[in-house]
């Protein structure tokens, strides 16, 4: 048995390469001086100072995580109830709807939003249907428009977690409710729902997550003055070119991140020690 | 459920599946337009896809695409199922340590994992291209991989292997024929994942590559900024490529079951690996094909320009002359061409504007012309534009396109007068608020507002460049201006805005297109510049790039160029025929310059400014985001 131990060797060493280095190289590009090399260079904490102090950046991350937060509200009131009224059809239906649900995503996400840019654009269809009734809005390069496309690619997400969650569920459990004289409500929230909240959980952060820290959405729905969190990262690093600054923001963004993975975790772990 | 319920569940089902297959469908159909428009059908047509199938670049994303996923899935699923067998049997420290560090890829946001993957490549200076991209796909694909095989393997008793060698299988057959079948469904739904991952990568692709070795998304992320209906029809096809894989990777085990129902399933598989094999080398061959007579037969000319800059033939008529393979790369800016050039991705020749020409030769990045190139190229130029100050002999450069930058309207909806009472500062005229687009440079737009108070665009005074900022700022929070790079092009074809901060060549297009449209040069001045060919230091190819810079400079190639981009040509001939009687620019004054006026100046570099304007802008752009 030794000998199949040492064949995870060879991927540890790629793993400390290839995964854990770049992490570590971001970490210390964001705490050094800008034009510094790797060899020579001095410790500064500026480019975190310069994040937090600046209101306009903050405003930027704040506005990040609120877009994502509506998405993720979006495809969870859209997302839940498509899931469920998947789950009651019969396995083979089912089969055949996940799977239409699947397909689109197997094509480029950004072949996907750049088909957008037609729809919404001001003689698109949507504008033009809303004109015939009186109704005259611009809705490409909106916040509605990064709102469309974000729902858009991450929706599939959340219904097929969902929708794994409740079908994975032991049915007897409905009937046992049933037998005990709950209502169809009541089996719903007291059963059913709490039942489905792993998948719940696992749709919301496949959702928030890319939403957070999207930058081609906002850029090719959004246009040039809708910047997210993402965006103002891609630009410090392939146009401003401050590598030290982007870096520091990447950290914070990753560590948001981290933070709110650790509290899903957390709520996870207490959920089941509750049941 | 009731039966109003599941049909208010119907109906929500039927209006959710036209959301997702609405654009893909529309996608499809605006593929087959007749005209540009990605609006108004007008009539059936296949000129996209031919259009699609001459452009090479755009094949060869989609061959970069399709070898990249299929090389990252099969060494990602090997390298996963042997690493996820050894996990299983190693230390819980170790397994611990490992599933720690794979969370990185699938936890982080990918722009964080992108950056680092760059920074990793950068710092050890690997030269991006082809192999770090495989190399960085690789790397997210494989964290999948185990992620999909290690529940399958918990669930194998852990004597399988012990019981295969007591009855004396060597350890290699107790892995490949116990283990290995035990969990192939793991293995398959691992390497599925990782061929999705690898095929759909966008932002880590964007940030790893080099050497204008694109994929499919990073080359629709480059075009999304001008109509084409190309991008469509590259999309259908990908879109047919994926029904057909689907459609037989679906079929192909009911054909098997009902052919061969006992479980000899091997020679099935042999034959699709042939398939692979031999489709990759076919297509390897296929890429390859040009050897012929001619003298740079076999060789490659990396070039990095502009978007949109070239005409339609200038690269297919390189290739027939030189016999040589052309890749072009583009930037939308100095700065971001600055940035890649200056961290080692090496090209044989760049197009920057003068400043940045002036920088890099202060910075020593370029090397000089070869003698005859400088020689035959200057006979050949307009007199404005030969020894300008950022390079008084032409040693290094020799112009590609010039002009001046203007304003674009809508001459139904601003008047002349207006334009010259306000000049620039009508980009803070409310009556035009929300109809206005500001040119995403960081260079220009500091030049308008700096003309507008009446200084040098050459400042390096604090106060006057603290005043262009409030300048900017009060436009983009007062004026709701869109913000944008050549999407202002078809836009304004389009009439969508009344004004625009627009380069004469890009006017000059928008008023060949649209009547309506007019171009204005405001009498504080402007900036006069140029774009020239260098060639940089680390070029691989020097003499390929000098022979590339006369073609371009040559009467029939500046032509081509010209009329096709609608940018005024440095070739004199050309430019006096395209501006002059009867000439495709006939009558359209964006198309010859300002020359000789005396507010119209040339960017000069100076780092310090430079600093404070890159840092000034950004801030203008994350102000103007906030504005909303």
């Amino acid at each position: 048995m030794k000998k199949f131990q040492q064949l995870a060797i060879p991927y540890i060493v790629w793993a400390c390469i290839m995964l854990l280095l770049p992490m570590l190289l971001i970490a210390f590009y964001s705490i050094i001086q800008q034009g510094n090399s790797i060899v020579h260079f001095k410790l500064t904490l500026d480019n975190y100072v310069r994040f937090f102090t600046d209101k306009d950046f903050l405003l930027i991350l704040w506005r990040s995580l609120w877009i994502a937060i509506k998405t993720t509200i979006i495809c969870l009131l859209i997302g839940y109830p498509i899931a469920y009224f998947i789950s009651k059809n019969s396995p083979k239906v089912q089969q055949i709807l996940v799977l239409a649900i699947t397909l689109p995503t197997w094509i480029n996400m950004l072949v996907r939003t750049y088909a957008w840019i037609g729809i919404l654009s001001s003689d698109g269809i949507i504008s033009s249907f809303l004109g015939l009734f009186g109704i005259h809005t611009e809705l490409l390069y909106t916040e509605a428009a990064v709102l469309i496309g974000m729902v858009y690619n991450f929706l599939p997400f959340m219904i097929l977690q969902i929708n794994t969650a409740l079908t994975k569920m032991d049915k007897s459990l409905l009937e046992a409710a049933q037998d005990l004289g709950a209502n169809k409500f009541q089996t719903f929230w007291k059963v059913i729902f709490p039942l489905s909240l792993p998948g719940v959980v696992s749709g919301i952060t496949l959702v928030f997550l890319p939403a957070v820290s999207s930058f081609f959405i906002p850029k090719l729905l959004g246009g040039g003055q809708f910047f997210l969190i993402g965006n103002v990262i891609e630009n410090q690093f392939i146009t401003v070119g401050e590598w030290n600054f982007g870096s520091a923001i990447s950290m914070i963004m990753a560590m948001i991140m981290m933070l709110l993975m650790m509290l899903v975790r957390k709520l996870e772990e207490r959920n089941k020690e509750e049941k | 459920m009731s039966k109003d319920k599941r049909v208010l569940g119907k109906v929500g089902m039927a209006l959710l599946l036209v959301f997702f297959y609405a654009p893909i469908l529309f996608m499809i159909i605006f593929s087959f337009n007749s005209s540009k428009s990605l609006t108004h059908f007008t009539g059936f047509s296949l000129r996209w896809y031919e259009a699609m199938l001459k452009n090479h670049s755009m094949m060869e994303s989609l061959y970069i695409t399709i070898i990249i996923a299929l090389l990252a899935t099969i060494i990602s699923t090997i390298i996963g199922t042997i690493t996820a067998i050894g996990l299983s049997k190693s230390k819980k420290v170790l397994r611990a340590f490992v599933s720690q560090v794979n969370d990185f890829p699938i936890m982080n946001p990918e722009i964080v994992t992108a950056i680092g993957l760059m920074l990793l490549f950068i710092t050890f200076q690997i030269e991006k291209g082809f192999v770090t991209l495989l190399l960085a796909h690789i790397a997210f694909c494989i964290p999948y991989v185990i992620l999909s095989i290690m529940p399958k393997i918990k669930s194998l008793d852990p004597n399988l292997a012990d019981a295969a060698m007591d009855l004396g299988a060597t350890p290699w057959q107790a892995l490949v024929k116990v283990i290995v079948p035990q969990i192939m469904p793991g293995i398959v739904s691992g390497a599925l994942i990782a061929f999705t991952m690898s095929f759909d990568d966008f932002v880590i692709s964007y940030f790893v590559t080099g050497q204008g070795v694109k994929n499919l998304s990073i080359m629709v992320y480059t075009m999304s900024k001008r109509i084409n209906p190309s991008v469509n029809a590259i999309s259908t096809l990908v879109v047919l490529l994926i029904t057909i894989t689907l459609t037989i990777v679906n079929i192909l085990p009911i054909i098997r079951k009902k052919t061969s129902p006992s479980k000899q399933n091997k020679p099935w598989k042999w034959a699709v690996a042939g398939v692979v094999v031999v489709g990759l080398v076919a297509s390897l061959f296929g890429l390859n094909k040009s050897a012929g007579s001619q003298p740079y037969a076999g060789q490659t000319l990396h070039v990095y320009n502009w978007g949109e800059y070239t005409g339609e033939n200038i690269i297919s008529g390189f290739e027939e002359l030189t016999g040589a393979k052309v890749i072009m790369d583009n930037f939308d800016s100095n700065e971001q061409m600055y940035i890649k050039v200056a961290n080692g991705d090496a090209y044989d020749v760049l197009v920057p504007s003068d400043y940045m020409i002036q920088r890099m030769m202060q910075e020593k990045m370029l090397q000089k012309l070869e003698p005859e190139t400088r020689k035959e190229c200057l006979g050949e130029l307009v007199d404005a534009i030969k020894g300008l100050p950022y390079d008084p002999k032409n040693e290094y450069s020799i112009p590609y396109f010039w002009g001046t930058v203007g304003i674009v309207y809508d001459k139904r909806k601003v008047s002349e007068e207006d334009l010259e009472k306000d000049g620039w500062d009508i980009f803070l005229d409310q009556k035009f608020k929300g109809d206005i687009y500001l040119y995403d440079s960081e260079r220009d737009s500091f030049m308008m507002a700096l003309k507008a108070l009446g200084s040098s665009m050459n400042t390096t005074s604090q106060d006057e460049l603290n005043a262009a900022y409030n300048w900017l700022i009060q436009c983009v929070q007062t004026m709701d201006p869109e913000i944008v790079t050549d999407e202002i092009i078809d836009n304004m074809a389009q009439a969508r805005k009344a004004l625009g901060v627009i380069y004469s060549g890009d006017a000059a297009y928008v008023m060949s297109e649209n009547e309506n449209m007019g171009f204005y040069m405001p009498k504080s001045g402007t900036n006069l510049w140029s774009d020239a060919m260098v060639i940089p230091k680390n070029a691989k190819n020097p003499k390929l790039a000098n022979e590339f810079i006369r073609y371009i400079t040559s009467y029939d190639a500046a032509m081509d160029n010209s009329s096709y981009v609608g940018y005024t040509s440095p070739n004199k001939e050309v430019m006096e025929e395209l501006g002059g009687k009867g000439g495709d620019y006939d009558g359209i004054n964006a198309y010859t310059p300002r020359a000789g006026y005396d507010k119209d100046e040339v960017f000069q570099y100076d780092e310090t400014t430079r600093k404070i304007i890159a840092d000034l802008w950004s801030r203008v752009k994350v102000s103007a985001s906030n504005a909303h």
